[in-house]
This record gives structure tokens, sequence and C-alpha cells, in this order.
């Protein structure tokens, strides 16, 4: 039974890893591409990852994969915003902000 | 006294110390300039373009010819996967027999490029070390190869930068970077029992620096980290391993005679020079990780 959560979790951080490295390569501007890379990174890895402490073999490697969740929760979205921020500051070309082109 | 001198002549003013050449200025300035005979000016476009067919010719050949070298080369190898292969030989088998019991290094791969090999990690760090350097002497900053216009850029950048609030990366930064650095601290010191060592660990720590830098700027990185200490943290590392392994190749490559305890391994203190050479390597590595960044977003350190 608990291989078959553990399963489940992780096809579906999976499938959401496959989503987002499509959104990279089907999206034109930053923003938007930005968006689906943060999405694999944050729910995509954190799926997987509870996978994984389901499937856990003892307490402290659960523990772990948790720090690492905590991490990548905290980094990933930080890098995105420092990036997204960047380009708003730095991009005057108001078309391809606005209307994508 | 223009005219040409014997070689001798020339060798005897020379000692004496007399001018060789009177009006040296005037004699440069006057004498026939050499025809340039540049082979390059010989192939320009139209000329290229008139022997298309035979540049076709040559470009296929040349690489025909490279494909036959390479082919032949692999033809030459020994069969993937045999035992008798020259890379399984009586090296391997040694280093993993008696590598504990010789290092006193429970990870085989920090007892081999830091006590086996230790000559070609040092190289490796001198290169780092060099990398650096010439980044500095490219990039860094002074009063001879800075002019009024880009000083006032810098000027005008600092303010903004200063202006500029980051709530959210300033904090992340403040939770983060300090884990990350005792994160590499760990890997350092346990390089010799578990995965990784100075080079995977220093640049654990010089992502943390780069994250501190980039949130709070360079005016904060300098309370504890300028160029002084750079330059102090790397010469001291270089030098120390220098010493170290100085040390194990006079007194023979055992250290015959004056043996470095190793401990037991497994334990924290062991392996000899494997941990302060860990360390060694560790603070270059974080060291020129933070040094790039830093030249080459402000060229300066």
């Amino acid at each position: 039974m608990r291989e078959v959560i553990a399963a489940i979790f992780m096809i579906a951080g999976l499938v959401i890893f496959l989503v987002s490295i499509l959104g990279i390569f089907r999206f034109k501007y930053v923003l938007n591409r930005m968006h689906a890379a943060a999405l694999g990174d944050t729910l995509g890895l954190g799926f997987v990852i509870i996978g994984l402490i389901i499937l856990g073999i003892n307490v402290f490697a659960s523990l772990k994969l948790f720090l690492i969740i905590l991490f990548f929760w905290m980094s990933g979205p930080i890098a995105t915003h420092s990036i997204a921020k960047v380009e708003i500051l730095t991009n005057k070309n108001f078309e391809e902000r606005v209307r994508e082109k | 006294m223009n005219e040409k001198k014997t070689f001798w002549k020339h060798l005897q003013a020379w000692v004496d110390g007399e001018e060789v050449i009177l009006d040296a200025d005037k004699y440069i300035v006057s004498r026939p300039k050499r025809e340039k005979s540049d082979w390059r000016s010989h192939f320009t476009m139209e000329y290229v373009k008139e022997h298309r067919k035979l540049y076709m010719f040559l470009s296929i050949a040349i690489s025909v010819l490279f494909i036959g070298i390479m082919l032949g080369v692999v033809n030459g190898l020994p069969e993937f996967g045999n035992p008798h292969n020259p890379a399984n030989n009586e090296v391997m088998e040694r280093y993993l027999e008696s590598g504990i019991e010789e290092t006193g290094a429970t990870n085989f791969v920090a007892g081999m490029i830091l006590d086996y090999r230790a000559f070609d990690t040092f190289a490796e760090a001198n290169v780092l070390f060099l990398a650096v350097m010439c980044a500095v002497i490219l990039l860094k900053k002074d009063s001879k190869n800075y002019c009024a216009q880009e000083e006032q850029e810098k000027y005008e950048d600092n303010i903004f930068d200063e202006r500029e609030k980051k709530p959210i990366l300033q904090m992340g930064g403040k939770v983060l970077a300090p884990l990350v650095i005792l994160y590499g601290i760990y890997v350092i010191l346990n390089g010799h029992l578990s995965p990784g060592g100075g080079f995977s660990g220093g640049s654990i720590i010089g992502a943390g620096l780069i994250l501190y830098a980039s949130a709070y700027g360079q005016k904060k990185m300098r309370t504890f980290f300028t160029f002084r200490t750079f330059t102090a943290i790397s010469v001291g590392c270089l030098l120390t391993y220098c010493a170290c392994k100085t040390y194990s190749f006079f007194t023979g490559a055992n250290h015959v005679g004056f043996a470095i305890p190793k401990g037991t391994p497994g334990d924290i203190l062991s392996g000899g020079f494997i941990l302060p050479l860990n360390i060694c390597v560790g603070l270059i590595v974080a060291c020129t990780m933070y040094g790039f960044f830093a030249l080459f977003t402000k060229g300066d350190i």
C-alpha cells in the first residue's frame, strides 16, 4: 500500500516536471518561461520528495529529505523573484512585455 | 656612426658603455621601413570565392584524413571489459587493498588525490590561483586603467544599488547563506571520511559567499572579505600545501622515520595530512569562486 501511494506521488511529480520542460521550450517570453521553470523546481520536486519520504528507510533519511524540500522552496522562488525583478526593471520594450511580441 | 659595424666592434662599444647608435631616436624615425609580408593578406574573400572548389576538396580531404586517424586509433584500443586491459593493473589493486592502511582515509578518492597523487592536486590548486590572478590583472579597476567617465558610471551604479530595496533576497540570504556555508564546511571537514572534499566543499562555500554578496552588496562584504584577505588566504593556503607536501617529499614517500600519526580510520582527526590539505584546497576554491564573481560584476574584490 505504501509503495503504491509513494509511486502515485512520484509519478505526479514527474508529470509536473514534463509539463515544466514543455513550457520552457514552448513559451517565448522570459517571465512565462520562468513560471514554467519554477513550477518544476517547487511543485514537481516537492511531489517527488514527498513520495520518497513515504517510501523512507528511517526517520533521519526522511528528515534530510524534508530539509531538501525546505531548501528548494526557499531558494527557488527567491531566485525566480530576482530574475523577474531584473527583467521588469531593465526591459524597456513595452510590446514584448505586455503582448509577448 | 650610423654605418654598420662588425659584431665585435659592436660588442666592444656595448661593454665600454658607449651609445651604440648615436641619436637613436632620429635613426629609428628615419630608417627605411621594413616591408610587411603578411601571409594572411593573400587570402582575401575574393580569392577564397574564386577557388571554392579547391577549398571544398581540401576541407573534405582533411576531414576524411582526421576521421581515418581517429578510426585507426579506435581500432587499436583494447577490447571493452577485458580483464587484461592496461587500465586494470596493480596500481588499482594497491589503492583498493592497502589504501586505508597507508593513507588513513576511508574515502579512497581523497586518499588518492591528496596522498598518493598530492602533487597533481597541488598543480590543480595552482591553476585555479593563476586563473583568478589573470582575471585580477585584466579586470581589477585601479587608478591606471580607469577613466573619469567609468568612475562616474560606477558611482551612479553604487547609488542605484544602495537605494534598491530587496527585502525578499535579503531575508533569503540571511537565512540561507550561513546554512550553505556551514554545509560547505561540513563537506570539507568530512572529505576523508565521506564523498566530498576540498573542491566540492570549496565551491559550496563560494556559492554561499556569492549569495550573501548579491543580497547585501559589496560594501557589506568588504567588512570581512577584502582584497587583502583574499590574497592572504590564497597565498597562505598554497604555501601551507607546499610546505606539507615538501615535508612528505623530503622524508620519503611514506614519511620514513618521521611519520605523521594516521589515527584510526573513520575518526574525524585521521588521515595524516589529508585533512589540512583538504582545508587548504577548499579555502582556495572558495576564494576563487567569489573572486570571479566579484571581478566580473564590479571589477573589484
